[in-house]
């Protein structure tokens, strides 16, 4: 199914209907999805809801058209990039990533027992480390001293979490591959579990992302 | 956004600011993280064995103003209490005493799951070295 942008028989723009971003395009919710075919349906589209064209046209056409280009802008940032592609899906499903850490938090409280960490200690641990480095660099640099050392350590950091971060796209993109095989064959069962693990990817990615970030404003 | 009085108080003047030796048994550490910005917040207890009183907290936490306040206001809430009392600390509370907006909810969110964690160590600890008889209060 898809939305329906302009009426069928007079061609005029519609009101958007509160379709999800996926369906705006006419696609399926599959992730995998034909970026190629989604920036040509976002061109076709993007051309016949030109502002120019209604110019002339009665007041209402007009909101139309600028209600539907805005939710076409929206939903082709959104489906364009891939972590917000996942982002949204996971949305769509009901999670939320900041709801996740609130209801742990509550869980943990009720229960008495240990919050689980959506993100591992592991990877807890080394982000710890790094920042450590970071800030210890950063002092260094105040005095202006540089130690060698120092530099080395974290430049092997910043190698080692860019490779990481490519691991994790690779391992989110296993999964997306797992999700469309459940929309084609609409086993739903294998689903919670599917996107447990995205929402576990997404939330490793975000720390290395950050630390990324930070890593490269520091050695700058 | 602007932070409140409170908030760059503890951010300009951090208590408690270190760490204690993970290894020792009468300390108990806890790092977590916030995955929606990609902080992290080590905090550590020293309890009294006889008594279960937390005598010493220390934090260090890399991320935004409101986490730091976060995690030293609740550095500074821990001592002097039991580990039982400390595990009644809520996020709310934080959030009112620094008087946080809607967006750093989570920021106060880790400080208690910090406390937690950290008392959660200690205990594990404390099983750990404890003959298993003992253990009949609940
Ligand atoms: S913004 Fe994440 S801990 Fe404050």
């Amino acid at each position: 199914m898809r939305a329906v942008h302009f009426c069928s028989s007079c061609g005029k723009v519609q009101p958007p209907v509160p379709v999800d971003y996926f369906m705006f395009f006419g696609f399926t919710a599959k992730l995998d999805l034909d970026t190629a075919s989604l920036e040509k349906e976002f061109y076709a589209l993007s051309r016949r809801l030109h502002p120019d064209l209604f110019a002339q046209a009665n007041p209402e056409e007009r909101a139309f058209s600028l209600e539907q280009s805005s939710m076409l802008n929206d939903a082709y940032r959104t489906l364009k990039d891939p972590i917000k592609r996942t982002e949204y899906l996971l949305r769509l499903e009901g999670i939320e990533l900041e709801e996740q850490s609130k209801q742990a938090t509550e869980k943990a409280r009720a229960t008495g027992e240990l919050k689980k960490q959506v993100v591992p200690p592991d990877l807890l641990e080394e982000v710890f480390e790094l920042n450590m480095h970071l800030e210890e660099l950063g002092a260094q640099k105040k005095l202006g001293e540089d130690d060698p050392a120092l530099l080395e350590e974290i430049g092997k950091a910043k190698l080692s979490l860019e490779e990481k971060h490519d691991a994790l796209l690779h391992d989110l993109k296993t999964e997306w591959k797992k999700w469309d095989e459940t929309i084609d064959n609409g086993r739903e069962v294998d689903r919670p579990k599917i996107l447990a693990t995205m929402l576990d990817l997404l939330n490793r990615r975000n720390y290395i992302r950050n630390l990324l970030r930070d890593v490269n404003e520091a050695v700058e | 956004m602007s932070y409140s009085d409170k908030v760059i108080d503890h951010y300009n003047n951090p208590r408690n600011v270190g760490s204690m030796d993970k290894s020792s048994a009468d300390v108990g550490t806890g790092l977590v993280g916030a995955p929606e910005c990609g902080d992290v917040m080590k905090l550590q207890i020293k309890v009294n064995p006889q008594t279960n009183v937390i005598e010493d907290a220390k934090f260090k936490t890399f991320g935004c103003g409101s986490a730091i306040a976060s995690s030293s206001l609740a550095t500074e809430w821990v001592k002097g209490k039991t580990v039982d009392q400390a595990l009644e600390i809520k996020n709310t509370e934080i959030v009112k005493e620094l008087a946080l907006p809607p967006v750093k909810i989570h920021c106060s969110v880790l400080a208690e799951d910090a406390i937690r964690a950290a008392i959660g160590d200690w205990k594990k600890k404390q099983e750990a070295t404890k003959p298993a008889a003992v253990q009949t209060v609940q």
